[in-house]
């Protein structure tokens, strides 16, 4: 068996026995599940692909994308991307990661020296997860140039609310004074860092929940009755879980290419899988509600955990527009006729 | 879980790089500048250029050596078919031959039959047409009424097949005929026979497309004699033969290429001025693009590991139209006020033949049915 095989049927495992329906009703409704979290831990699958040296648990960057894909296959309410986008942040910093759940901000924010510390002011906006975390880490600006900087989050009133997918998400002001240890120097490319990473890991999450969609579509058409025969005999729905199919197939593989494009960064490979996959989430979950019927509409079915997460994780981090457009003006500047050159240099 | 869902990632061999440099080059170096490129497979035949291709080795080029082949991998030629069609060369005279035709003659052939075909055919001169359909035959293949009844030495064919592209600039057809009475089992008593298209008894009656041109054909059989040296495989597996087939035919490049020129020239078109919606669709066409020709690239990888991948095939055909219909369609609306004649000739060539993408090598809807097998509702 092979590492990655190991690490799928781990995670899944423990999913199947402490990521039910239940949990995932209870953290919507404001239960953090903490045995969850701490299973994770301690089995190692929050933090793969980090070095050791900066706290992880070592192994390849795909590893982590791949738990990740395979917790939102089943909706679970963790901040499992944001702390793997921190502590990626981190290594590539040279910093110690925090422990525990920790929380990201794409939002932009401002440094200034004050005394032997830095000054971080700014607007965060929608932090997943951020009330259940210690940390935040955030990128800070000043006229010199791009600085990591970790937040501690206790003295910081916000704002809570929820996002289409029930999970928790925060507005809040910092304006707060961060020792010199908590500010790490680093090149301008973090912000960019951070944004992909953010995409990348949405592609995933939303390719994990596709296909689990997917598979509870299929298996309610073939359990269904009406008309005297299970629904899945009828052309018509069959020819709609086709379609959901290809759908699914073409996220599957879009998500695929990530594994590779975490290093070094191919910010072209992401935006593709992002924009893909976003692009796939309007007919994808039209089909599988359209199958389900009346069913799938119910907060009671499980469809909805998948669905209302996949209309929320697509304008994430960048919307399916946000990434055509960043497509477009790469393949624009490329020159008309370079136009097949990028798609084969693309691999 | 389902089966055919499953596109592994498949990275495109070193040998492939130059091979790809070389066929960018030499195709540079065939289309006269005035040429209105087409992406579409069907959309131009040049037996000049198909002989060229030959000389280059880029014609059955997975076939083993003993038949003229180049012994490459399926990765290789895969390489050689997107390059020829994202150029928009005309590539239509030889691409049956090549893409399936040989390919049948190989797995299921007598030696006599590969000597005699596969060496014309990669050298660019013996072009084959698909005999399949009928008037009455459509999605609906095994029931085909063209019949074959055994003589002394062979077969006597009488009847019709439909929609034989090019069958009056080629020289063979591959038919699927009804060998045995029909029985319960529909898929039984079928047979697939190499008919020389230059017999005296076919006949073939070009048939005006909707573009205006005359591109495919009705081809009538009237005790049309097929030695039994011509018979490919065994007498009664055409159905399984036929299938076989199909995996080729559906999972190519040419199954979501076919309006890439549209793309083209309209990326020529906004040049360095475009706007949001229009640099939105460019990067939505690209997205998708990309993608299909990962997972065509994987099929590939599963055609060479020597897998028969019929419904990732589908799976690709059914995406690759939808897609391949939709570039026009999306391109038309946000295309500037102001276009060039190239331009606005590309779209138009593309709309009038958008049609047929959906149904040539099966319909959406049969592609459907088969990947709602691999899905276990069926």
């Amino acid at each position: 068996m092979n590492e990655q095989q190991l690490i799928t049927d781990t995670i899944r495992r423990i999913l199947q026995d402490q990521c039910t329906k239940a949990t995932v009703d209870a953290a919507e409704a404001g239960v953090w599940p903490a045995g969850l979290w701490q299973t994770l831990e301690d089995n190692g699958l929050t933090l793969a692909g980090i070095s050791e040296a900066s706290g992880g648990t070592g192994g390849e960057l795909a590893a982590s994308l791949l738990i990740i894909r395979e917790a939102a296959s089943v909706g679970a309410p963790l901040p499992l991307a944001e702390t793997f986008i921190a502590a990626r942040l981190c290594e590539l910093v040279g910093a110690q990661r925090p422990v525990g759940p920790v929380t990201v901000s794409g939002s932009a924010f401002t440094l200034t020296q004050e005394g032997a510390g830095y000054r971080l002011q700014g607007q965060a906006e929608s932090v997943a997860f951020a009330n259940l975390c210690s940390t935040l880490i955030v990128v800070g600006s000043d006229a010199s140039g791009a600085y990591l900087c970790l937040v501690p989050l206790a003295e910081i009133s916000q704002e809570v609310t929820q996002t289409m997918a029930g999970d928790p998400q925060s507005d809040f002001a910092i304006n707060c004074l961060l020792p010199a240890s908590a500010v790490f120097a680093s090149d301008a490319g973090l912000s960019n860092q951070l944004w992909c990473l953010g995409a990348a890991t949405r592609s995933v999450m939303m390719a994990g929940a596709m296909t689990s969609i997917l598979e509870q579509s299929v298996q309610y058409a073939m359990e269904r009755q009406q008309f005297g025969r299970p629904i899945a005999q009828f052309q018509a729905i069959q020819q709609q879980l086709a379609v959901l199919a290809g759908e699914v197939a073409a996220c599957q593989r879009a998500a695929d290419s990530l594994n590779e494009a975490l290093v070094p960064l191919n910010e072209f490979d992401i935006a593709i899988a992002k924009a893909r996959i976003s692009e796939a989430v309007g007919s994808a979950t039209d089909i599988a509600h359209q199958v389900h019927g009346a069913m799938g509409y119910t907060m009671e079915h499980g469809l909805n955990l998948r669905t209302r997460r996949l209309w929320s994780w697509r304008d994430e981090y960048g919307n399916e527009d946000h990434w055509q457009q960043s497509i477009g003006r790469y393949v624009v500047t490329q020159g008309a006729d370079n136009t097949w050159k990028t798609i084969t240099d693309a691999g | 879980m389902f089966q055919g869902l499953q596109f592994e990632p498949v990275k495109l061999p070193q040998s492939s790089v130059a091979l790809r440099a070389e066929v960018r080059a030499f195709v540079e170096g065939e289309l006269a500048a005035d040429y209105l490129r087409n992406s579409d497979f069907n959309a131009g035949e040049s037996a000049e250029f198909s002989q060229r291709l030959g000389q280059q080795g880029w014609i059955g080029m997975t076939w083993p050596k003993q038949y003229g082949g180049a012994e490459r991998s399926f990765l290789d030629r895969y390489v050689v078919t997107e390059e020829l069609l994202a150029a928009g060369a005309p590539v239509g005279a030889h691409w049956i031959a090549d893409r399936q035709s040989g390919g049948q003659l190989l797995k299921f052939g007598t030696e006599a039959q590969r000597l005699e075909y596969l060496p014309r055919i990669v050298r660019g001169e013996c072009y084959f047409s698909i005999g399949m359909s009928e008037p009455d035959t459509g999605s609906d293949l095994a029931s085909v009424r063209t019949n074959g009844v055994k003589v002394d030495g062979g077969w006597l064919l009488n009847g019709s097949k439909i929609w034989s592209s090019g069958a009056h600039m080629n020289h063979y057809m591959i038919a699927l005929v009804r060998t045995e009475p029909q029985s319960t089992n529909r898929h039984a008593g079928l047979s697939q026979f190499i008919v020389d298209l230059h017999d005296p008894n076919v006949t073939v009656k070009g048939i005006l497309n909707l573009a205006g041109d005359s591109d495919f054909n009705h081809v009538f059989f009237d005790d049309v004699f097929v030695p039994d040296a011509s018979v490919i495989g065994t007498p009664g597996n055409g159905w399984e033969q036929v299938v076989s087939e199909l995996g080729y035919e559906r999972s190519g490049p040419e199954r979501f290429l076919s309006a890439f020129r549209v793309l083209v020239e309209f990326i020529r078109e906004v040049g360095d001025n475009p706007n949001a919606a229009q640099l939105a669709l460019i990067g939505r066409l690209l997205a998708n693009l990309v993608t299909l020709r990962r997972m065509s690239i994987s099929v590939a990888g599963m055609l060479e590991a020597g897998k028969t991948p019929i419904t990732e095939a589908a799976l690709i055909k059914d995406l690759g139209n939808t897609y391949e219909r939709l570039v026009p369609e999306l391109i038309r609306v946000l295309a500037p006020a102001k276009t060039s004649q190239r331009f606005q000739n590309t779209l138009h060539q593309c709309i009038l033949h958008a049609p047929s993408f959906t149904l040539r090598g099966g319909t959406r809807e049969i592609l459907r049915g088969v990947i709602a097998r691999g899905l276990g509702l069926r």
